[in-house]
């Protein structure tokens, strides 16, 4: 089976504190890992390691995707000034063919012309979600994915995360809420 | 294309970011005669540098959070991560900023031109000069402003602000060849070719400085 993502022996250093050292792993497609790790201990910045967001201080990391990289992090990557409608056109997803059923499943058929600053955080963290349910990427990386969504919504993301699993995309994501699908645990 | 769309739809519908600094120009150009006491020749002379003193406060003012949201609410992340190029992004969004606010502040300068000083005339020949150094304000402000990104604050602006003051000098002269009716051209190719250099160099610079902050 192919790596879509092969670590060796990464560290990472701010300012001689050292955050993390000697990490390894691999990702195989259709497989997820699970980084866990207490508050600071580094698992947002390891994400972002493999997004090529932030470079490790040692080691080396290798990523072979077709397409970019998914990537759900804490900032929602939406405008609290503009209405959902126009967020969806920014991250052109307006004329993806999925869309509207996404929007329903979430309850947000009827929210297009709402700003996002009168939505609820939970709202608002489905939004960016839809990112991630419109995606065509080989690799998801999800940092905290279930922070502000509700019961129904967790099980509507775990159903997809194992259907894409299935399709044999990888996925790399850190969550003190457990979710349950088969992923591989990496501590850090 | 698509960026370009996609920038102004964002500007366009944050009224105070764009209407905000028009206002601003065109209090202080309304303000300026009616708080001095000086005679009309006094007021027409004086009148082009509170001009250009306006226009670079109010790119000042206008490019002040040009990356900041983007950069905040993860725009900016999103952008590097799905690998867009991002010194077209860059490149992009400071050509929205001028069209959307100085290309009208270049506009209503030259208005606010023929209304203050003798010569109606002025107010043409000194459209073209506006459109080009607000563009110049604009690429120069944003790179100040990429350099504070993190900090939250004006220093990166304040710092790049004396860039501008030969550009300021060549604003200068070219007043002068305009009130004595010389050929002023040259002083016009002069900033084109400064503009056409940092429209390509800037924005380049600005997205290693994005890429940079984002690590």
């Amino acid at each position: 089976m192919d790596a879509l993502v092969k670590a060796q022996n990464l560290s990472y250093k701010i300012n001689d504190k050292k955050l993390f050292q000697g990490i390894s792993f691999e990702l195989l497609k259709g497989k997820a890992l699970h980084i866990q790790g207490e508050n600071g201990s580094g698992k947002t910045t390891l994400l972002r390691m493999v997004c090529g967001l932030t470079k490790p201080t040692k080691g080396d990391l290798i990523t072979q995707t077709d397409k970019e990289v998914c990537f759900i992090g804490h900032k929602n990557a939406i405008k609290q000034y503009l209405n959902v409608e126009d967020n969806l056109v920014l991250m052109n997803l307006s004329n993806h063919k999925d869309l509207q059923k996404y929007l329903s499943v979430f309850d947000l058929d009827k929210s297009l012309d709402i700003n996002i600053a009168n939505l609820s955080f939970g709202q608002q963290k489905k939004i960016a979600l839809l990112r991630l349910f419109l995606n065509s990427s080989d690799l998801l990386i999800l940092d905290e994915p279930c922070v502000g969504l509700d019961t129904n919504s967790q099980e509507i993301l775990v159903n997809f995360l194992k259907k894409e699993l299935a399709n044999g995309k990888g996925i790399i994501y850190s969550s003190h809420i457990f979710l349950d699908f088969d992923s591989d645990r990496l501590g850090i | 294309m698509e960026i370009i769309k996609f920038e102004f739809l964002k500007l366009l519908k944050k009224s105070r970011g764009w209407l905000g600094p028009i206002l601003v120009f065109i209090l202080i150009m309304v303000a300026y005669p009616l708080t001095v006491e000086v005679s009309d020749v006094e007021l027409s002379q004086s009148f082009f540098s509170i001009l250009w003193i306006a226009a670079l406060l109010v790119v000042m003012l206008a490019t002040e959070d040009i990356f900041l949201e983007d950069f905040s609410d993860g725009t900016l992340e999103q952008y590097a991560i799905l690998q867009k190029n991002l010194s077209l992004i860059v490149g992009s969004k400071i050509f929205v900023y001028w069209l959307v606010i100085g290309v009208p502040i270049s506009m209503l300068g030259a208005i606010f031109c023929v209304g203050t000083t003798s010569e109606s005339a002025f107010g043409y020949q000194i459209l073209p000069v506006l459109l080009v150094s607000t563009y110049i304000f604009m690429n120069v402000f944003s790179f100040g402003n990429a350099l504070s990104l993190t900090k939250g604050s004006v220093l990166g602006t304040l710092v790049t602000l004396p860039l501008l003051l030969p550009l300021l000098i060549i604003l200068g002269k070219v007043v002068v060849a305009i009130n004595f009716d010389l050929n002023y051209s040259g002083f016009l190719f002069l900033l084109l070719g400064i503009l056409s250099i940092i429209i390509m160099i800037i924005p380049m610079i600005i997205s290693y400085i994005i890429r940079t902050h984002l690590e």
